[in-house]
């Protein structure tokens, strides 16, 4: 059955969440406390320990590589195969493991990485395959699952914060599918007040252009019209898209008092210089500042540049090395700053490249064999786990999807990952379905 | 004048470099799997040469006196193979990135290897300046470097005059700097001009540089240099911008003329050559759109005079001395890993040129 949001009274939280939470409470009396705490799953099943997590100030930072980077350029070169395209490898901290050799920087701290080099997913398409992985489950018809950052808004935010449980930090509007998916619903069912305040680039300027340029009497007459047009306008239209825009609205007004935080210019000039020039390369450094300032969830994404079809070589070679430059300051300031084992960092696409050259010189869209990385938030570190055959075209073994990566990001946060919802108008659903399982390796 | 495929000969791996004997009964073919093939072009007998690249092979250069193939790779290095052995015998370390393209001195005394790393240098991926001089002359015979000049990396093309005098060089920025080889002097540019039509950025998805001018020949008289490349395109991932060539004289920075409306279709083209009449220049390619990937141009006018689908990648181009048979390299793509392995996908073509 379809639901709408929209259709909740206006200022009631939609989530249900204190239901669910009683629910559960409820439920793992009746299952026992003994299995609800000595099993995985029941870890979760206590509403005290999602209090917790809250109070614990877990925060994530995703830089999505969105577009799809090469698996072979990155994390699991296949050195004097077929397969290998031109770049060398480069030994790591941990005896056995090679990077490519774009990555010299990040190979010195391997041990403060994990690598999931067993991904298997099942969209070779761009818009599918962001709404897969950025949801963590299949779609499924009746509602529309939140994004990871909405499901961290709501989880390990505080809406009454003044700084957004989600900042999407992206220099421009574009990015073809990925352009779509912006368009589209972040948030899903938890509403629009778990959707992305949108940063970064030219959107930056906006916070501090709104508050020069109207006087201060003439912004709250202004204000108080506003309120009263749109609010008329929701209720005549029950307009779930109006509701996120005045959400939206209502968050960057509040983010102007505090505008200087997103100011790149007021980063030191060291700290720019080694994470580099580039919009990605800045934003990720803003992405840390950020959550030393109480973020719960940034994402970082750059277009899609990572869909490299045609000059897959060409284009890897300046790619890869900002990344790997950008995730060794990353993650080393983190940990410099005692942050690392309360902030989780992961850095992925929505699938990996082929094998195999495309007459263009390029590698296309590959689900069936993929990596990524992700490290901090009490997950173990210098893991390498997962393997492919020899030329990377295949799982060996044990293959990671959607779900087992999603169980295992809210594992890190302290999340439920199984969370039943049984919503208004609702199918029941859980916040990741299949009772999958995480990647075990990673979870200490 | 016409072309017609006389011989399609496969070899292992993608071929992205290609030098002929002059009367184009061998050619010597360097791939993707680092390593050189001298090629019957009757037959398409492959024998490998021993000598081997740690990456891509990217080009390579028959020395006048017949003995002699110099080969670059994407490992930065020069390597010297003797044709009847077939092992290498010489080693330098040119760059420390790729090499992107090597250019032979009509005299065989000078070797132009040219290199450099796309890094971003600002907010919009402009590229940074140069780590290490991006254009080096070797001399062929003694190995030794004998002069290097700057631009702006990376430096994907390289080509001589006719008279050895000049080497001109072409990034991905559309900038083409041409510098005096003769010993001495300030290592300054004697001409340079940038063309913007070989060059996009990525408005719609990929936000960076990328493109540039792939291929460089001058005309048979030194006067004109002919550049090839793709044009712009917003999303450059489509792989779908003009086939492109452009005739500039190069001493006063003036383009003179471009490929005609309605003759081209879509795809990054990579090599440019000179018919040895000069009455016709080729340009080859990738189709992306359109009907052709190879194609005669008169030279008199530019006019597109004759065109094929090789339904492949090319990467060089070369005419015969006689004029009678274009020899291409190139590739088809990889294709899905098969039961029995991976299929050969470097190919060496041989087309008939008749009048």
């Amino acid at each position: 059955m379809n639901h709408d949001p929209s259709q909740l009274p206006i200022g009631q939280c939609p989530t249900n969440e204190h239901t669910m939470h009683r629910r559960l409470f409820i439920k793992g009396l009746a299952g026992g406390a003994l299995a609800s705490v000595t099993s995985f799953a029941g870890l979760f099943h206590n509403p005290v320990f999602a209090e917790a997590t809250k109070k614990a100030q877990k925060r994530c930072i995703l830089l999505w590589l969105c577009g799809g980077p090469s698996q072979f350029e990155t994390w699991y070169p296949k050195p004097g195969r077929p397969t290998s395209g031109p770049f060398g490898t480069t030994a790591t901290k941990i005896p056995g493991i090679h990077f490519s050799s774009l990555m010299p920087q990040c190979a010195t701290i391997a041990d403060k990485l994990n690598i999931v080099r067993n991904m298997k997913t099942t969209q070779p398409e761009h818009l599918q395959a962001i709404n897969l992985i950025q949801r963590g489950n299949p779609d499924r018809a009746g509602f529309t699952r939140p994004t990871l950052g909405s499901a961290l808004s709501q989880a390990i935010g505080s809406l009454d914060s003044p700084i957004p449980n989600f900042i999407l930090l992206d220099p421009i509007q574009g990015g073809n599918e990925f352009e779509g998916f912006k368009a589209g619903d972040f948030a899903g069912w938890l509403g629009a007040q778990h959707s992305p305040v949108r940063l970064g680039g030219d959107y930056s300027k906006l916070l501090n252009a709104a508050s020069d340029a109207i006087p201060q009497h003439d912004a709250e007459s202004r204000e108080t019209l506003r309120h009263f047009l749109t609010a008329k306008f929701e209720r005549a239209r029950n307009s779930a898209v109006a509701r996120s825009e005045n959400n939206a609205f209502e968050r960057m007004k509040g983010l102007s008092a505090s505008a200087d935080l997103f100011d790149l210019n007021k980063l030191p000039a060291k700290d720019r210089e080694r994470y580099g020039p580039g919009s990605f390369a800045q934003h990720a450094l803003l992405s840390r500042h950020l959550v030393e300032n109480g973020a719960p969830f940034v994402m970082v994404a750059n277009g899609m540049n990572w869909d490299n079809h045609v000059f897959q070589h060409e284009i890897h070679q300046m790619l890869v090395p900002e990344l790997d430059r950008v995730l060794f300051n990353l993650v080393t300031d983190l940990e410099e700053r005692g942050m690392l084992d309360n902030t989780l960092v992961i850095a992925m696409g929505e699938f990996g490249r082929t094998p195999w050259i495309n007459p263009a010189r390029g590698r296309d869209h590959y689900p069936n064999a993929w990596s990524f990385m992700m490290t901090g938030c009490g997950l173990k570190r210098g893991v390498i786990t997962g393997e492919t055959d020899i030329d990377g075209v295949d799982v060996v073994g044990k293959a990671y999807n959607e779900q087992n990566l999603f169980v295992t990001i809210f594992s890190a946060l302290g999340i439920n990952p199984y969370a039943e919802y049984d919503l208004p108008g609702l199918p029941t659903f859980h916040r990741v379905e299949n009772k999958a399982e995480p990647i075990r390796d990673l979870l200490a | 004048m016409k072309l017609t495929l006389a011989h399609d000969h496969k070899l292992p791996t993608g071929a992205l470099g290609l030098a002929i004997v002059p009367d184009g009964s061998r050619a010597f073919a360097t791939c993707m799997d680092g390593t050189l093939y001298s090629v019957d072009l009757a037959s398409g007998e492959a024998q490998p040469f021993e000598g081997k690249h740690d990456s891509y092979a990217s080009g390579c250069v028959l020395l006048p006196d017949g003995r002699t193939v110099i080969t670059g790779g994407y490992d930065g290095k020069l390597l010297w193979h003797d044709v009847e052995t077939r092992k290498s015998w010489r080693q330098v370390q040119a760059h420390q990135f790729w090499n992107w393209q090597l250019a032979l001195s009509p005299d065989g005394t000078r070797l132009a290897t040219v290199t450099g790393q796309y890094a971003p240098g600002g907010w919009k991926y402009e590229p940074a300046p140069e780590r290490e001089p991006s254009v080096k002359i070797f001399d062929t015979a003694s190995g030794d470097l004998v002069a290097s000049y700057a631009h702006t990396p990376p430096v994907l093309s390289c080509a001589f005059t006719p008279d050895s005098q000049h080497i001109a060089a072409a990034n991905m920025m559309g900038e083409v700097r041409v510098w005096d080889v003769a010993p001495g002097g300030d290592r300054k540019p004697v001409a340079q001009f940038t063309s913007p039509d070989f060059t996009s950025w990525g408005t719609t998805k990929t936000h960076h540089f990328c493109g540039g001018i792939y291929g460089l020949a001058f005309s048979p008289d030194g006067q004109v240099l002919l550049c090839c490349g793709m044009g712009p395109m917003g999303d450059p991932m489509a792989g779908n911008g003009k086939m492109t060539w452009q005739r500039w004289n190069w001493q006063k920075g003036e383009r003179i003329d471009q490929i005609k409306d309605g003759q081209h279709g879509a795809g990054l083209m990579e090599s440019v050559v000179w018919h040895p009449e000069a009455t016709h220049f080729v340009m080859a390619g990738r189709q992306a759109q359109g009907n052709w990937n190879a194609a005669l141009f008169s030279a008199a006018d530019g006019s597109l005079v004759h065109s094929v689908d090789t339904k492949k990648r090319i990467t060089h181009a070369q005419f015969t001395a006689d004029g009678k048979s274009l020899i291409l390299s190139g590739a088809t793509g990889q294709g899905a890993r098969k039961q029995n392995g991976w299929e050969p996908w470097g190919r060496v073509q041989v087309f008939k040129v008749e009048a």
